[in-house]
């Protein structure tokens, strides 16, 4: 038995109760609910992914250092699927996210090296790029109405531009990156956990109660779910919009800065594997514990999840196109598996068939409520 | 007389542990428009989405066309040949012309190469949709057409091939998109298809078209059929005694008003769409009704005064209790009158949403600690304080943790309805309230409204359904062309008053 289990199943008592407003059953039938496959299923595949891997490489996987590996290696990686989560509650796609995690983390090497700016100066220079950058994608998502999608995708190519010209795509590396106090952002630790971790524990804790506890919150709910009828309460559904694109740009800039600090360097690609997983991830999570709705704990195991399967894979052989193939198949076998009995997120399901469903729902419960 | 063309008998359909139906009979003859009458719920839609093979019956159905039996399980195409729907819906593709609609179901002409013969099938779409008498392009998207035009359209794509004479027509709720002015033009159509020679299974909830258009009725309520009888039997109160299953009040008109009282509302030269300069005073208690024909814009008016219309507004708004200040129309939302929109499914309420999280919305404000931390306890309350005030019955315990699309349509509006009197407002601005909703819950809704205007609130309600107009009104304007054209009030306001003043044929 490892800690990796355990330490993935802490995670949903600290989670929050289904339902705002919840139904209260009997409190054996709470609990049974909230335990069940269709809540947690995640952590389930998640036990199942580390015993299977305890089999297969029994010497080199199921120790400590895997686990800690397994942590310190999806920091940066749940930092950018959190920065998606927002956006998303939102029904708003934030693509530039990977590009925007480049930009800082080159930015940062950058005014270190070649300027020779203090490690403060630096980071807050890079993070103000992430603003800007969090502004311009607000403005064209939100002030000139172009779909967040492609939108997104379009500044993500005038940031990739802004990356080569700082750059000359390469990567830039310098004795001041590998040096205190820039080096300790993310290489600090404690008993091998390194910061980055609290970082993500952080975040997602400040996106939690953000979702979950706030007016903020259920009023992003509202304009994913149904932009028009949330306007019509008084929702200002593009203001929250904007924030969202903001949020999200502040996210993933601050990841590339703690990705600059752990490797080095910084890489001018240093985003791009993470776009993949980092939706990968938010899409899981919408299928765990608050199914339907995106949520910062779900994503923060489906983060473990993935990462635990792809370092597994990675210790009990060797295959370099392991990691992506696990990736995707977990995408789609979620989405399989909950797609019949857990509702989607709304953003993967076409307005009309929203319409048809309700309608449907409606007449057969109708007939139980005039008997009942 | 032959035989019925259409003939189920013992029809039963259980979803989970709720009985849909139980042991229904249906006898459609040739050359009739039966009726299938019933509040929602009670198994109408079930019913037909048997006869279209979407649900499976139980076994020991019996289902005949022209007394050859078929099988309720599999769409054969000799039972496609016999019977056709239009669905409530419509099944139509609205960026698509009325040519590619038509061809979805039957299929394009096609030259020897492959391409399609536009020619040919723009001629053939004509005459199909031509002879019901509509100037309808049949290039132009559908969504640029009227409801009646898309009405049309459905009903000449389910007709589309088909011999006809020996086939039933099924019309799920065919006029619950169409204005008033419409409804007989498609009655028209309805009757067409009749003479023709073909049964005619008319589903709605409207007593008033029964009353207009059937040959026979057959009365459902909680999945059994409780009655079927020729229209000329009937009275609407004795149909309507049938359907609600205990003697009712159908006479719902108010008293009339008691003496002027002070305005909570006024409105002054109001543009907006089609609107030409409308304005008008809401006095404390009074419920103002707003109608007129599609296109009059009358339906625009709730939505201006809530400062929710999306198009260019102006004009000017004022609540003189509040505030002797004028409001610029366009910044009306500022004044926070709530709305029941006219469209429950894409402006009412929000589907992933539990009941009790569409009340709250626009309450939340309110239920903030100081941290700004949501207090969830008091939301919970709260939204079931009010789910229990208006009434809604469910069969689970607590109705407000239940997601909203699980409860009827009816027990969705006093949702809507309950979201926007928990903001206790002076004004409440209505929009098709009754809308989808069965003839029950339609008057516990005017019961609703009735006690709040009563205790002092003005009431606006824009209905195009003269039922709403004269169980709730103490006075209406009738709206043509932008303009208010005819105010009634009082014991002036009858069907024939409205009908003409909105045609403008007084």
């Amino acid at each position: 038995m490892t800690s990796t289990p355990t330490r993935a199943a802490e995670l949903p008592p600290s989670v929050p109760e289904r339902s705002a407003v919840s139904v209260p059953g009997a409190p054996g039938r709470r609990a049974a609910a909230a335990l069940s496959f269709r809540n947690i299923g995640a952590v389930y595949v998640l036990l199942v992914i580390v015993v299977l891997f305890s089999v297969w490489a029994p010497d080199t996987f199921p120790t400590v250092v895997t686990v800690k590996q397994v942590l310190n290696g999806n920091a940066v990686a749940g930092l950018v699927a959190l920065s998606v989560v927002p956006p998303l509650a939102a029904r708003v796609f934030d693509l530039s996210v990977a590009y925007t995690m480049s930009l800082t983390s080159v930015l940062t090497a950058r005014f270190l090296v070649s300027a020779g700016l203090g490690p403060g100066t630096a980071i807050a220079l890079a993070m103000s790029a992430a603003l800007l950058i969090g502004v311009v994608n607000g403005i064209v998502v939100v002030v000139l109405r172009v779909d967040s999608f492609i939108a997104t995708l379009a500044t993500g190519a005038l940031i990739q531009s802004l990356i080569t010209m700082v750059t000359n795509d390469s990567s830039i590396t310098g004795v001041q990156l590998l040096a205190k106090p820039f080096a300790g952002i993310a290489q600090l630790d404690a008993g091998g956990i390194t910061l980055p971790v609290l970082y993500l524990l952080l975040a997602a804790l400040a996106i939690w109660f953000l979702l979950e506890h706030t007016a903020t919150g259920r009023r992003l709910y509202a304009t994913g779910f149904n932009a028009d009828a949330a306007r019509l309460q008084g929702v200002r559904t593009d203001r929250l919009r904007f924030l969202t694109l903001v949020a999200s740009a502040l996210l993933s800039g601050f990841a590339g800065v703690v990705f600059a600090s752990s490797v080095g360097s910084g890489s001018p690609t240093a985003g791009t594997p993470y776009l993949l997983s980092a939706y990968a991830a938010a899409f899981v999570g919408a299928t765990q514990l608050r199914a339907g709705r995106f949520n910062a704990w779900g994503t923060v195991l489906a983060v473990l999840l993935l990462g635990t399967g792809i370092t597994g894979l990675g210790l009990a052989t060797s295959a370099q196109w392991a990691a992506s193939l696990f990736t995707g198949s977990v995408l789609i076998v979620a989405l399989v598996l909950t797609g019949g009995r857990i509702a989607l997120p709304a953003v993967l399901r076409r307005r009309t068939a929203t319409r048809r469903e309700t309608t449907e729902t409606t007449e057969t419960t109708t007939s139980k409520e005039v008997r009942g | 007389m032959t035989g019925p063309v259409l003939r189920v008998a013992a029809l039963s359909k259980r979803f989970g542990g709720t009985q849909a139906l139980k042991d229904v009979d249906l006898e459609v003859s040739p050359g009739e428009i039966h009726a299938l009458i019933g509040p929602n719920g009670s198994g109408k839609s079930t019913l037909i989405k048997i006869l279209a093979g979407y649900h499976h019956a139980e076994p020991g159905a019996v289902a005949e066309l022209d007394g050859e039996p078929f099988d309720l399980g599999h769409v054969t195409a000799s039972r496609h040949d016999r019977l056709r729907f239009v669905h409530q819906e419509l099944g139509l593709v609205g960026e698509l012309s009325a040519i590619d609609n038509l061809a979805l179901s039957h299929g394009f002409a096609r030259t020897a190469l492959g391409n399609i013969r536009w020619r040919e099938m723009e001629r053939r779409t004509s005459a199909l949709v031509e002879r019901f008498g509509l100037g309808i392009d049949v290039r132009r998207p559908l969504a640029t057409a009227t409801p009646v035009q898309r009405t049309v359209v459905a009903i000449a794509a389910a007709l589309q091939g088909w011999e006809g004479r020996r086939g039933v027509l099924v019309l799920d709720e065919p006029t619950a998109v169409l204005p008033p002015g419409e409804v007989a033009r498609l009655f028209d159509i309805v009757r067409e298809v009749r003479d023709a020679g073909a049964g005619v299974l008319y589903v709605s909830h409207r007593m008033d078209e029964i009353f207009a258009l059937a040959d026979r009725v057959t009365v459902i309520r909680g999945g059994r059929r409780i009655a079927t009888r020729p229209v000329t039997e009937l009275t609407p109160r004795s149909l309507a005694e049938l359907m609600a299953g205990e003697e009712m009040e159908t006479d719902h008109r108010p008293p009339p008003p008691s003496g002027p009282a002070d305005p909570v509302l006024e409105v002054r030269d109001l543009w907006a769409g089609p609107l030409r300069g409308v304005g008008f005073d809401l006095a404390k208690g009074e419920r103002l009704g707003i109608t007129g024909l599609v296109g009059s814009g009358h339906e625009i008016v709730p939505y201006a005064v809530c400062g929710a219309h999306t198009g260019r507004v102006s004009g000017r708004v004022r609540l003189p209790e509040r505030s002797e200040q004028w409001t610029e129309a366009r910044d009306a939302d500022g004044l926070g009158l709530p709305l029941v929109p006219a469209d429950r499914a894409s402006e009412g309420v929000i589907g992933d949403f539990s009941a009790g999280e569409n009340l709250t919305l626009p309450l939340l404000d309110r239920l903030r600690a100081r941290s700004g931390r949501l207090r969830r306890r008091r939301e919970s309350d709260l939204a079931e304080d009010w789910i229990r005030q208006v009434g809604v019955h469910t069969a689970g315990r607590r109705p407000a943790g239940a997601r909203i699309t699980t409860l009827s349509g009816g027990n969705q509006q006093k949702v809507v309805m309950a979201r926007c009197l928990a903001q206790r407002p002076p004004v409440l601005a209505l929009c098709e309230p009754t809308a989808g909703v069965d003839i029950t819950t339609r008057l516990q809704l005017y019961d609703l409204i009735e006690r709040q205007a009563a205790e002092g609130m003005g009431v606006i309600v824009s209905s195009s359904d003269t039922q709403d107009l004269l169980a709730l009104c103490t006075r209406v304007l009738v709206v043509r062309e932008g303009r208010i054209a005819r105010e009634i009030s009082g014991r002036d306001i009858t069907e024939p008053a409205l009908v003409h003043a909105m045609e403008g044929t007084e």
